[in-house]
């Protein structure tokens, strides 16, 4: 049962740690499962003839790419100008170095390190790996001297020259650890504050990783690639995995949902593009806090690892990241152990690793599935978002689809819009029929009510001109009534004095 | 990577949360870290990571809880959470039988993976459902004392003996980091390498025993 761990940490199974021979001995995944007697053995002969299969090939790439450089030089200057003065420099050290690299390369081959390519990597001849630097080392070599500036002179001296020691160590023998950080602090480093080590050891991480990542990035001596297409082909045959299936608990017809998942497999897709560890750590904690933040609208509590994991497997199955496996295999080897197994991005990393685990074993059980569905599913006969039968109506098949039910809700949207606003324009309409219908009948009422005003008011009212053209016909009524009113009025009351 | 590193006078301790779904583990570790019981301003994003800073006797403890996904169909997976943990709280539901048989298949598990240098803790929670009561409370004891973890009731609703099961835990936890890093000074590479070699010994017997709770 217990998951054959992805990482080749500590706890392996049982089979692995012993050698494949059956000597009773343990063997070593290093040496391909075998104790170190019998991988001496085995692999002597056969990576004499590697050896020299490799020098050749060495050579005849070396000239190739002699010839490349040579026309590439002589038809653009500017290819030729890139390699900055601190890389010349770096090849001159090579150079120096080369012997001293030899007799390191002895020392290592008693002792068995399987890196086939370190031979070729040795070869005194074939320096164009080292030489010709990418815009990335460049750029991180610029960062890391920028950096030593800030620190004290002597320790800087002394890191510049362990990273450069380091690189030329390591880019011989790949699965060599990362150089230990310990003479660090009791060597220049005594009475440095823990944060500047620590920052000093990110930023040796970043600038040593950088500059060695094409070598000690899915080396040939492991079969990294060979795992990374065999996740990538497994992925893609899963691709009719639902979200229900895994029991992902995220409400799918939710646009911000919707919107929160893409940005996580936005993230883990991008984690192959950086090249330090930390920098892919980050890139895994930024889906992680995604997906919970996926997690928190959907269901409005802090999500446990019981339905943070689901949605993690959801959203690799969907994203399908390219090289997986090599660069989880890059972050277990080079991360800093302490960061890998106590902090939090060390939790999500152990997250992820878990749900490439659990893809790779998947079946119908764990599916909640039976053996026939998973079958005809895995070979493409049949598809869960697409029933044996017809579709029964429109809706069930929009809703297999989930790229296109956001699009079929957001069209029945546009129709009732639609017609709200046909509605709209019609009460539009007749609001407008009866304003008239309202404008007359208020005219009319204000001439009638006018007819009976004196004419004063219908003076000072004269804007009307309905009125005025009424008044115009008759002249004289109005005045006429005036008189008589006044002739009906009682007389005016005479002032009288008091006392008589 | 024997875990518990002390720089100076701190230790982390990497804990592993193990148990059924919808025992509560959940609620256990989120009651302890923001004292919060299913609450709407609950500030944690997520509960499946948190961490808690500790002082026990002076030494100053940076404890990270890793909840671990409950489901079966996650069972497997384990040994890739809980390797190099210094520590497990081991949740059942005293109202669930079932989850206290889950609980010993994760004990035999762990003391095969890990040895004796893993610190385990059982904790039966709910105990505000005890009318509904499933597991004997002398059955649970007799066991956890039979695989030498500690046996704790926890209530993450009513707030009841939470804080007692991460107490001991830690303190326990530190003892072995301190026998550890006091053995590690001759020769540091042994403990580990020893290590190894209890998983070799055991691991057949693990691939037989949780043959038989995943059926």
């Amino acid at each position: 049962m217990a998951a054959k761990p992805v990482r080749k940490g500590i706890h392996v199974d049982h089979s692995e740690l012993l050698c494949k021979k059956g000597c009773g001995y343990y063997g070593n995944p290093a040496w391909h499962g075998y104790c170190s007697k019998c991988w001496r053995e085995e692999y002597s002969k056969a990576r004499h003839r590697q050896i020299k299969e490799d020098r050749e090939l060495a050579e005849r790439l070396q000239k190739e790419e002699e010839a490349a450089y040579a026309s590439s030089s002589s038809s653009s200057t500017t290819t030729t100008s890139r390699p900055i003065a601190f890389s010349k420099f770096e090849e001159k050290k090579t150079q120096e170095k080369a012997r001293k690299v030899n007799t390191v390369k002895k020392f290592f081959t008693t002792s068995k390190t399987p890196s086939k390519r370190s031979m070729l990597l040795c070869c005194p001849n074939n320096f164009t790996m080292v030489r010709q630097h990418s815009v990335e080392s460049s750029q991180a070599a610029g960062e890391f001297q920028e950096f030593l500036k800030l620190l004290r002179k002597p320790a800087a001296q002394d890191i510049l020259k362990r990273c450069r020691a380091c690189i030329e160590g390591i880019a011989v023998f790949i699965l060599l650890p990362m150089f230990s950080f310990q003479p660090f602090n009791n060597f220049a480093f005594a009475g440095s504050l823990p944060e500047q080590v620590e920052k000093t050891m990110d930023n040796v991480e970043k600038y040593i990783m950088t500059r060695l990542y094409k070598h000690v990035f899915c080396p040939e001596s492991t079969e990294d690639e060979k795992k990374d297409l065999a996740i990538q082909k497994r992925i893609r045959a899963l691709h009719w995995v639902t979200p229900q299936m895994l029991g992902v608990p995220i409400n799918e017809s939710s646009p911000q949902v919707i919107d929160m998942v893409e940005k996580a497999i936005t993230d883990i897709i991008e984690m192959d593009s950086k090249r330090v560890p930390q920098d892919k750590l980050a890139c895994i904690t930024r889906c992680s806090k995604h997906i919970f933040n996926a997690l928190r609208v959907s269901q409005n509590e802090p999500a446990s690892a019981d339905d943070f994991l689901p949605t993690l497997i959801h959203v690799v199955i969907r994203a399908n990241p390219p090289r997986l496996q090599s660069n989880l295999q890059y972050i277990t080897r080079f991360c800093h152990p302490n960061r890998l197994m106590t902090g939090e991005a060390g939790y999500y990393f152990t997250n992820l690793c878990c749900a490439v685990a659990f893809i790779e074993k998947l079946d119908a059980q764990s599916l909640s599935l039976t053996e026939e569905e998973f079958d005809r599913y895995m070979s493409g006969n049949a598809s869960p978002r697409r029933p044996t039968q017809e579709p029964s109506s429109l809706v069930d098949e929009l809703s297999a689809c989930p790229v296109l039910a956001p699009l079929h809700t957001n069209l029945l949207d546009l129709q009732e819009l639609e017609k709200q606003q046909c509605q709209l324009e019609s009460n539009a309409a007749d609001l407008d029929r009866a304003l008239v219908a309202w404008d007359g009948s208020v005219a009319q009422e204000v001439a009638n009510v006018a007819r009976k005003l004196p004419p004063k008011v219908q003076a000072s009212i004269s804007s009307f001109p309905l009125l005025l053209a009424e008044v115009a016909a008759s002249p004289s009524g109005p005045l006429d009534s005036e008189v008589e009113d006044s002739i009906t009025l009682p007389p005016p009351l005479l002032p009288q004095p008091a006392g008589s | 990577m024997a875990g518990g590193q002390g720089t100076g006078r701190s230790f982390s301790f990497k804990v592993v949360l193990l148990g059924e779904g919808c025992v509560g583990k959940t609620s256990v570790v989120l009651r302890y870290c923001e004292n919060k019981f299913n609450e709407r301003h609950i500030t944690t994003l997520q509960a499946s990571f948190l961490t808690k800073k500790l002082n026990i006797g002076g030494k100053r403890v940076n404890l990270a809880i890793w909840d671990t996904a409950g489901q079966e169909r996650f069972h497997a997976l384990g040994p890739i959470y809980y390797r190099d943990s210094n520590g497990a709280i081991l949740v059942y539901d005293i109202t669930d039988e079932d989850s206290f048989q889950k609980v010993k298949n994760w004990v035999k598990e762990l003391r095969k993976m890990l040895g004796n240098e893993i610190c385990l803790c059982i904790v039966g929670n709910k105990t505000d459902l005890e009318a509904d009561r499933h597991v004997s409370v002398q059955e649970a004891e007799e066991y956890a004392e039979s695989v030498g973890a500690q046996h704790f009731h926890t209530s993450a609703k009513l707030d009841r003996g939470i804080e007692e099961v991460f107490l001991d835990l830690c303190k326990r936890m530190l003892e072995v980091a301190q026998v550890e890093s006091s053995r590690a000074d001759g020769t540091s590479r042994h403990g580990t390498a020893r290590r190894g070699v209890q998983i070799v010994d055991d691991e057949p017997q693990g691939q037989g025993g949780s043959g038989g709770c995943c059926s």
